[in-house]
């Protein structure tokens, strides 16, 4: 709709503006440096999986450390600032108004960029919740709460002082993301402190498997999907100049994408105690989320049509489309994965970060990549430097993509196929993890290589891109024109729903509706949860000295390589023991059930090997398991064991419903002591010192020998008896 | 006994009620989108990202 055709309808004379660039160009350039940090720190800890020894012994860069940076900076900080940068620029021009606020731009750009600095400030330093792609600790989860409701304010004070009466699409993507991430990040974090660097999840166990994986699986719809989705549908037909292919069928992904995603939680989490129904519902959901996704693909890609040459032509558009195509693959592939036979062979699995990689690095990368090749020359005032050193980027990033792909999925494959393999007399036949482990090694060569080439396509990019910007001439602020919106413009006629789409609060709260229904419909269960998984009287609460071995277990991101949780399936019974049961982690304040098998399950090693074992495994893994990858985990035996918040934290767990007795809580540190020069008189007899007894190790040692020990030694008639 | 909580966490109201809800917006605003005095409309919607001539 130009503004000549629309002066028919409306009166009063247009209004001059200007648009803020600058702020864009801010986020521009930390999308740039954020994302050369995420990637060099995700080839950084594929090398580490090839080779343990990149781990070099060192607490803050050790693979359980490192990775939840990675995950953060490349989610938050490098996929976070492109969003920002993305949502300004169209944003304003969307609705012919200068953002809301200079200030609250500012605000929510430098407010973003201390939250990221401080997550790389204390992620390697063992600061974290231990729960995956939520790791930051309570004040940062406050600061970006905070930064989120300014950017919010900013965005829809924005829509407030529009000048476009319809709501374009791309800016009901913005919406929704705007409103969910609020949703999901507050519940998610819920928690209480124990000190200014440690908290405990409110929730325990299935609860808050339950919560978390909510949170995780909406994180990628809602931080990953939608706003790019939006900036999908303004930058592509921004970049070839025609309008998309259809806009009703946009609509329809649209609402079909905010109704689904939000309730497909589960399939996270099959096989483990969740109900059943649960895990048949999330299935029912993810199959039927191919189709809105697809939707929204093909439109992308259609909008495209008779222009095709431009993806040959022009970086923007080749990375864009590309960008779709890998959307298109990376949706076929996650509701695949959430069939329940599909999903007993790869979860656990390389196969789940191959599947999360075709989406971060093929949809992600390549559309930001597609994006700031049309922003940056024109924020800059400057032509592109180099559309062949952009080409050759794209050949290294997708030849670098393929690799990782498909190491991945052979990796995962054979593991699975292995762990899983028997013999006709019911044995397992590789019973030793680490068989399975050495077999996939060379995949995870394979894998460091290809993210090394993702790596370098990033930083061509970024000397492409820096190049342009300093060939860019200085202009004068470009002015622009509209005609203001005032109640009296409404059009004669309307369709109702003309109307709706011109009432964005409505719109949102519509929206929030949708959000809210399919959020409670997907929690509900979970508040519930408490009533149903009748609680086990032989399930005891961990003593004090094993609650900080957990708490070490935590810090050093062991749930990163390791589940605790045994799928009743034929050959994990046979290869860790008893199925899980929900009654075993009532006091698990956050849950620990990991998501991958990097090594082996650890519901059932308690007792499994003597201490002595454990002492000598985590001093150096190769020594009991030849092989291994397994990090050397050395500074915990020279490092004390922190007793001081240890009152405080049983404190805490007492508000949580642990039920530890006021005594108990008063000699926690006595008993702790008492417990650790147990296991530290037991390792006296093969050698080891008995100062160990103060160490960090004898507390993991406490805890490791206490996982599923009340569980495994109740008799099955009881379990049975009790459970009624 | 996971049989015995599987059994009570059964609300099978829940993913009725969740699986109404969306077929009946399916096709409420599948509807409400394609009904053809909609098309112009959204065909001049569909231009508005095209729509940002400057006037220096
Ligand atoms: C990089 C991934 C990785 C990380 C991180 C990791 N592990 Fe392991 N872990 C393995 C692998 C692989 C094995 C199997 C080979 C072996 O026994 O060392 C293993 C084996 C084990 C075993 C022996 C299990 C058995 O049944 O034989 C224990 C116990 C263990 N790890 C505990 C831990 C703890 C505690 C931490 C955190 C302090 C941790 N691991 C961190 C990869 C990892």
């Amino acid at each position: 709709m130009s503004s000549e055709n629309r002066s028919a309808v409306r009166t009063g004379t247009p209004e001059k503006f200007s648009y803020d660039d600058q702020i864009v160009k801010l986020f521009v350039i930390a999308t740039l440096v954020w994302g050369v940090v995420a990637l060099l720190l995700g080839v950084t800890i594929a090398f580490q999986l090839a080779d343990f020894r990149l781990n070099f012994g060192l607490p803050w860069i050790t693979f359980g450390r490192l990775r939840p940076l990675h995950t953060n900076a490349a989610i938050f900080a490098f996929c976070g600032n492109a969003i920002f940068a993305g949502i300004y620029y169209s944003h304003q021009r969307l609705l012919k108004a200068r953002l809301f606020s200079d200030t609250l731009s500012k605000i929510h750009f430098w407010g973003w960029q201390l939250i990221i600095v401080s997550a790389a400030l204390t992620l390697p330093f063992g600061i974290t919740t231990g729960k995956e792609y939520a790791e930051l600790e309570w004040p940062i989860d406050i600061a970006i709460t905070v930064i989120w409701v300014v950017f919010a304010v900013n965005f829809f004070g924005t829509i407030i002082r529009r000048r476009e009466r319809h709501i374009y699409v791309a800016i009901w993507f913005y919406i929704a993301t705007i409103l969910t991430v609020a949703v999901l990040h507050i519940v998610n974090s819920l928690e209480i402190p124990v000190s200014l660097t440690k908290s405990y999840s409110l929730y325990a166990g299935v609860q808050d498997a339950l919560v978390q994986w909510w949170y995780g699986h909406n994180a990628v719809a809602f931080f990953l999907t939608t706003p790019f989705l939006g900036l999908m549908y303004y930058f592509v037909p921004k970049a070839v100049n025609r309008p998309v292919y259809s806009y009703r069928l946009s609509i329809i992904h649209f609402w079909s994408l905010t109704f689904i995603y939000i309730w497909a939680g589960p399939h996270h989490l099959l096989y483990t105690t969740l109900p059943e129904w649960a895990q048949t519902l999330g299935m029912i959901f993810s199959v039927m989320l191919w189709m809105p996704s697809w939707g929204g693909m093909i439109n992308g890609l259609m909008t495209l049509r008779g222009v095709w040459s431009k993806v040959r032509t022009e970086p923007s558009v080749r990375f864009m489309a590309t960008a779709l195509t890998f959307y298109g693959m990376a949706t076929f592939e996650g509701p695949l994965l959430s069939i329940k036979s599909v999903n007993s062979i790869a979860h656990f699995t390389d196969w789940i970060p191959g599947h999360v990689h075709s989406g971060t690095i093929g949809w992600n990368y390549m559309l930001i990549a597609g994006m700031l090749f049309y922003l940056v020359p024109k924020l800059w005032n400057s032509e592109l430097y180099s559309k062949k050193l952009a080409h050759q980027q794209f050949w290294f990033a997708t030849i670098g993509l393929v690799l990782y792909i498909i190491s991945m999925w052979v990796a995962g494959i054979t593991q699975s196929l292995m762990w899983r393999a028997m013999d006709d007399a019911g044995k397992l036949i590789y019973p030793n993890f680490i068989e399975t482990v050495v077999k996939i090694v060379p995949m995870y060569w394979v894998r460091a290589i290809g993210g090394t080439m993702v790596l370098i396509s990033f930083i061509m990019m970024v000397y492409n891109l820096w190049k342009t910007a300093k060939a860019g001439k200085k202009t004068d602020v470009v002015v622009y024109e509209a005609y203001p919106l005032h109640a009296s413009h409404v059009e004669e006629g309307a369709t109702s729903h003309r109307k709706l789409e011109g009432w964005p609060m409505i719109f949102a709260a519509l929206s929030l509706i949708a959000i809210l229904v399919g959020s409670a419909i997907e929690i509900i269960p979970s508040l519930m949860a408490d009533q149903y998984v009748v609680k086990v009287s032989a399930i005891k609460p961990y003593s004090p000295l094993e609650l900080l071995g957990r708490d070490v277990y935590i810090k050093e991101g062991c749930y990163l390589c390791h589940s605790q949780t045994v799928r009743p399936m034929p050959h994990e019974v046979v290869r860790y023991g008893k199925a899980s049961n929900a009654a075993e982690f009532v006091y698990d304040h956050p849950f620990q059930w990991g998501s991958k098998r990097t090594g082996p399950d650890l519901a059932r090693i308690g007792g499994k090997y003597p201490h002595m074992w454990h002492y000598k495994h985590f001093y150096e893994p190769r020594e009991v398991t030849a092989g291994s990858i397994m990090p050397r985990y050395v500074w915990l035996f020279d490092q004390k064991i922190h007793y001081k918040d240890l009152p405080t934290k049983m404190r805490v767990m007492q508000q949580l419903g642990v039920p530890y007795t006021d005594e108990e809580v008063l000699k926690s540190v006595e008993t702790a002591q008492l417990q650790a020069k147990g296991i530290a008189d037991e390792l006296a007899q093969s050698g080891v010192p008995a100062k160990v007894a103060e160490m960090d190790i004898v507390s993991l040692i406490a805890y490791i020998q206490r996982i599923g020990m009340d569980y495994t030694s109740m008799p099955d008639e009881e379990i049975a008896t009790e459970g009624k | 006994m996971k049989q015995e909580v599987l059994k009570a966490f059964d609300l099978p109201w829940l993913p009725v009620i969740a699986l109404v809800l969306f077929v009946t917006s399916f096709v409420l605003y599948t509807w409400w989108t394609y009904r053809a005095t909609n098309k112009s409309h959204y065909e001049q919607a569909g231009n508005i990202p095209l729509d940002d001539k400057d006037i220096a």
